[in-house]
């Protein structure tokens, strides 16, 4: 019998709650507020107190899936890149670079975020770019 | 058994400031002039109440102000 | 302290001990095995409380015949009680060291988060309840002020379930706050204040005044109050001391014992 407890942080908004997984048996059970975290204080909200089911959820995808014949299939990752290059590739060359929008994401690291902006001011060519928080 | 929870929920509702709107009686089908006293002394009972408070849409703001002691806040001078 | 959880692990008094160990500075609740001995040195008291009685709940679902040992305060010991009396965990398999815990003058060292409580904002005291006052206090306001004042703190409401998912004593598999049929979904506050009174009605019998709800409460609702009342309820009109009583509580779902000799046919 086995009964970890691993503190963590939640990975839902850009908050960052500090959360107590518990483990037993290897499978992730519940999820508790760490009450001596300074951000949130031993306080949850309903997506944190829930984190557990998101992370051993069966509806999790386990490979990038591409639309083929209007259905969802699993592709490999160099299909995925591949195919998402070409259209947007496309998209830019028929309705221009501000055509495209890019988001950045608060459960990304700030070196990643870089890289976002990077890739939408430099490589696509448009100052469209915002973040998840600001909606 | 029942007394004790409708006797529970009555103190609880009381403490949230609902109190009196809650009756327990038991009457048999052959008691017609009990019901009818219980049920005549219940309804004058809650006319004299006025409406539920909970009736109605619930407007935060207004109760904030209505609230005695901002408006006691609220009528000290330079306050 | 730390040798004694040594000695039964080591004995097989215990399989599993839970109590808290820093890590990064935190005292969090922690498993002490028997294929850890070592780790016993590093148990502390700390002066976070969690619910480790929950835990234990938990893992004796899934494993029936492990004894548990528990760090306890008072408050975790009531609950204990409680959930003996609620069949959710066997006296036989639970073995408890007590801690010095309750903020009194008169115990020299105690090791509680509410020995210095948080002091109630100006516009809480103004129109809510001060989470500190006790029952009494409560009841000196008049009825509409009273209502008014519930009302504000039920509204703060996020429906965010955290009180009951770290309350003790909460272990029903199917919680009738959850229910679609009983309580509206999709609106935030969650009917007020049906939401909250139903759960009051639950905790009477069963709350045991731990305060884990009302920390665990974003916006602050005063519920270690409002379930201190429905305590008191209990104890007056059923005279019923949850925690302390031995006995199934007055809301059990089997009822009273039959006293009416049955009728000759």
């Amino acid at each position: 019998m086995d009964f970890k407890l691993i503190p963590s942080t939640c990975s839902y908004c850009g908050t960052g709650c500090g959360v107590l997984f518990q483990v037993m048996d290897g499978r992730l059970v519940d999820t508790l507020p760490m009450k001596t975290h300074p951000v949130n204080e031993g306080k949850l909200c309903i997506k944190g107190w829930n984190l557990h089911e998101h992370v051993v959820s069966d509806k999790r995808l386990t490979s990038p899936m591409l639309k083929k014949n209007g259905q969802l299939q699993e592709a490999s990752w160099d299909d995925a890149i591949q195919t998402t290059a070409e259209k947007l590739k496309a998209i830019i060359e028929a309705h221009g670079p501000d055509s495209v929008g890019v988001l950045a994401s608060a459960k990304i690291t700030n070196e990643e975020n870089y890289l976002v902006q990077k890739f939408a001011r430099a490589v696509i060519g448009t100052n469209n770019v915002d973040h998840c928080a600001r909606l | 058994m029942t007394i004790k929870r409708v006797t529970f929920l009555q103190e609880l509702l009381a403490f949230m400031g609902l109190e009196g709107r809650l009756h327990l009686d038991w009457i048999s089908s052959a008691e017609a002039q009990k019901f009818v006293q219980v049920v005549t002394s219940f309804t004058n009972k809650i006319q004299s109440l006025g409406p539920s408070p909970l009736s109605g849409d619930f407007d935060m703001s207004a109760i904030v102000s209505s609230c005695e002691a901002v408006q006691d806040a609220a009528s000290v001078e330079g306050g | 302290m730390q040798e004694q959880v040594r000695e039964w692990l080591e004995q097989g008094k215990v399989d599993i001990f839970l109590g808290y160990k820093k890590i990064q500075g935190h005292p969090l609740p922690h498993c002490f095995t028997r294929d850890n001995l070592d780790e016993s040195d590093d148990l502390v008291v700390g002066n976070a409380r969690y619910s480790l009685e929950k835990m234990a709940t938990k893992i004796a679902a899934e494993h029936k015949e492990l004894k548990i040992g528990l760090l306890v305060r008072d408050c975790n010991q009531r609950a204990l009680n409680v959930l003996y009396v609620w069949n959710q965990l066997r006296p036989d398999n639970i073995e408890t060291i007590s801690v010095n815990c309750c903020p009194s003058k008169l115990k020299e060292h105690g090791d509680c988060s509410y020995l210095e409580p948080e002091k109630a904002a100006p516009l809480k005291m103004m129109i809510g309840i001060d989470n500190n006052m006790d029952v009494k206090a409560a009841e000196e306001f008049g009825q509409e002020d009273r209502y008014k004042r519930w009302m504000y703190e039920f509204q703060k409401c996020l429906k965010c379930y955290g009180c009951r998912d770290i309350c003790p004593v909460c272990f029903c598999k199917e919680c009738s706050l959850e229910h679609t049929d009983l309580i509206a979904t999709g609106s935030i506050p969650p009917e007020v204040p049906i939401f909250h009174l139903v759960r009051a009605v639950h905790m009477g019998g069963r709350c045991i005044d731990c305060g884990l709800c009302e920390d665990a409460c974003p916006v602050d609702i005063s519920l270690r109050l409002l379930y201190r009342k429905v305590n008191d309820i209990v104890s007056d009109v059923f005279d019923y001391k949850t925690g302390t009583s031995a006995d199934q509580s007055p809301f059990n779902m089997l009822g009273e014992e039959v006293t009416l000799k049955p009728k000759p046919i």
